[in-house]
């Protein structure tokens, strides 16, 4: 009879002693996404700084060869209108923030399209020898393809751009260029702040039952 | 205080700005500026004429506005009415503090980061011992 016992006592000390060790290596889970979170967090607020002091320098030279008076929020539009670029929210227990630049939520493609063109203007296609008249043919019909979804992008640009008068200055359009991708820098930064959240909550809640 | 309706999940929704006048101009130009048809903006421009009763008041409108999912505050300006930004702890919309052309971001001030320091203060990890 005590064999009986000794042995359930031990099943249950060893079922025990695996929930704990899940605990352990659930907690550890929790506490490495909330690090990894918060070091993307960093790092990307790092980059955000980048990104704006080039913008405002930009725009510091655009206001010097414009004149300040041209570049200047007296001349910003107060009549009624919407915002080209906005944000999709998937709301959740991790709410997640999505771009949509320069369209609304049905130009998903345009958006997608735009990051193509960007890619294929930072990085242009070699020509390789001996490459078939199929490839040439299908490099035409993509560059016509983002040629087509970038106009829309550039008239919204262009029109963002002419509340600063008809002709602008280069810098004004770099400037542009240069908030948009801080833009983009935002929105990673949003979601990582989420899941920065989110992973807190759980390593709290865990520290806090062990506490208790 | 009431619930704020939540942001539907199909619909797009507005970045709004507290901040400087270049850092609201720059954002204006990549387009995220709206006007609605009461001639309200989703930016407040600060300046050395703005007070901190106006600040709270932008702060106040742009987070219980349902259709704002994030607002950008520059990190100067979240330090004036920093009491205002701790105290809020609603997931939408998110605060984010930036940085301003004076001003360069420090980790110490932001609200999310101060909020979650106490992880890794000694207190902390001498009383788990």
């Amino acid at each position: 009879m005590e064999v009986v016992d000794h042995k359930t006592h031990n099943l249950e000390n060893g079922q025990a002693a695996e929930e704990e060790e899940e605990e352990e290596v659930d907690e550890n889970a929790n506490v490495l996404q909330f690090m990894d979170s918060m070091d993307a967090y960093l790092t990307l607020i790092h980059s955000l700084s980048s990104n704006l002091r080039q913008g405002w320098l930009e725009l510091a030279s655009a206001r010097h060869s414009m004149g300040a008076y041209r570049v200047n929020t007296v001349l910003l539009d107060h009549t009624s209108h919407s915002a080209a670029t906005s944000l999709l929210v998937d709301e959740g227990k991790e709410p997640h923030f999505t771009l949509c630049k320069w369209g609304s939520s049905g130009n998903e493609k345009l958006f997608l399209g735009e990051e193509q063109s960007s890619r294929d203007k930072s990085h242009p296609q070699i020509r390789h020898r001996g490459a078939t008249q199929l490839s040439e043919e299908k490099t035409t019909s993509e560059n016509k393809a983002s040629c087509e979804i970038d106009d829309p992008v550039q008239k919204e640009r262009s029109k963002s751009l002419s509340v600063f008068g008809t002709l602008v200055s280069p810098k004004l359009r770099d400037a542009q260029l240069s908030f948009e991708t801080a833009l983009e820098t935002l929105v990673e930064i949003a979601n990582r702040r989420s899941e920065m959240i989110c992973a807190f909550d759980k390593v709290n809640k865990k520290s806090g039952g062990s506490k208790d | 205080m009431a619930n704020r309706v939540n942001i539907p999940t199909n619909n797009s929704a507005l970045i709004a700005m507290i901040a400087d006048e270049d850092t609201v101009v720059g954002f204006l130009l990549a387009g995220v500026g709206n006007v609605d048809l009461r001639r309200k903006t989703n930016y407040l421009i600060v300046d050395s004429k703005t007070t901190v009763k106006q600040i709270e008041e932008a702060f106040k409108e742009f987070t219980t506005r349902s259709d704002i999912a994030v607002v950008l505050i520059s990190q100067y300006v979240a330090n004036m009415v920093r009491f205002l930004v701790d105290s809020y702890n609603k997931p939408i919309p998110a605060i984010l503090e930036i940085p301003s052309k004076n001003h360069p971001y420090d980790p110490a001030h932001d609200s999310i980061l101060s909020r979650v320091k106490h992880l890794f203060s000694t207190e902390s990890v001498a009383s788990r011992h």
